[in-house]
């Protein structure tokens, strides 16, 4: 019996921004604009997919600033780390050896 | 969350229910490479550059210096041109440094900023030792001759060689011992031998550096 792959996981852009945060040290930050540019798409899409790992307490959001010069920067949580790192091991399970 | 979107357009249009598990272990995969190999500082043309530093810039004042029977030191020229590929090389390293670190904030900001001050404190020290030396009396010839080329670049590497190890960087690690191994080595043939070996010594490593680190980004 497999554990199942988290669904908040399981899309192609939620996971891609979850791997890319999570290359990140702990403490660590990424801007909004430098994921946007790293993922390639629009701020539209990868609002609407933050905002949904944010719901679920897997990242953090910190905005600086006002107006045009504000940045907003981007943060796993551990909650979302253990959940990355349990979605892989489901993965590698599912699939019986995948490459870490 | 405090961010405007342009849409609100339903990312559940992306969701992976039909993702296949086969297509999301090869996009994991490809994320983590991508998002490695965009955040690593290390890029194989500064690698290249800071070898034609070795090569040019010391092989530069150790041409002017190559017949010289007493030592007088190097011509104003070849000072001209090491400072000037010196400059090149820092460009070039600082251009990398800040692609790889654009849009990062938080510990590994605040780390590159100690790394910097240990760096500029290692190079001021090295230099303000070589001044004392000189003012103690003693000869331009190990001052600038032997000194010079060598101690400045080897607490550089020190510092570089420590900050290797805490990433558990082991490429960079052994290419800084190389560099400490190469410049030590090369006092004990005078100022000539300083300059010369140096340059050669180094501009080898810096090359296998950059091939080592060419090799390990195709990999990944």
């Amino acid at each position: 019996m497999h554990e199942p792959l988290d669904p908040l996981i399981h899309v192609p852009a939620r996971l891609r921004i979850v791997v890319t945060l999570a290359t990140l040290s702990e403490g660590d930050a990424l801007s909004f604009t430098r994921l946007q540019n790293m993922l390639e798409l629009t701020p539209g899409n990868l609002i609407t997919h933050l905002r949904k790992l944010e719901d679920a307490g897997y990242l953090t959001s910190t905005k600086t600033g006002n107006g045009t010069g504000s940045t907003t920067s981007l943060a796993l949580t551990a909650r979302g780390r253990a959940a990355l790192d349990a979605y892989t091991e489901a993965l590698r399970n599912l699939l019986g050896g995948l490459a870490p | 969350m405090d961010m405007t979107g342009d849409t609100d357009q339903a990312a559940s249009a992306g969701e992976g229910a039909g993702l296949d598990p086969r297509e999301a272990a090869r996009i994991l995969d490809q994320a983590r490479r991508q998002a490695r190999r965009e955040s690593d500082p290390r890029s194989a043309l500064a690698a290249v550059v800071g070898a034609g530093v070795f090569l040019f810039g010391y092989g530069a004042v150790w041409w002017s210096m190559r017949d010289q029977q007493v030592y007088s030191g190097p011509a104003g020229w070849s000072l001209a041109v090491l400072y000037g590929l010196i400059a090149v090389s820092a460009i070039t390293a600082g251009v990398a440094g800040r692609r790889a670190h654009a849009g990062v904030s938080g510990r590994a900001r605040r780390q590159l900023w100690g790394v910097a001050a240990a760096v500029a404190a290692a190079g001021v020290g090295a230099w303000v030792v070589q001044g004392s030396l000189r003012y103690l009396g003693v000869s331009l010839e190990i001052v600038y001759g032997i000194y010079g080329p060598t101690v400045p670049l080897i607490a550089l590497a020190a510092v570089a060689a420590g900050t290797a190890a805490m990433r558990e960087s082991w490429l960079q690690l052994g290419v800084c011992i190389a560099i400490i191994i190469v410049a030590s080595a090369s006092t004990f043939f005078g100022p000539l031998g300083a300059w010369g070996l140096t340059g050669l010594g180094c501009c080898l490593v810096l090359l296998a550096y950059a091939a080592g680190l060419v090799v390990e980004q195709w990999r990944t």
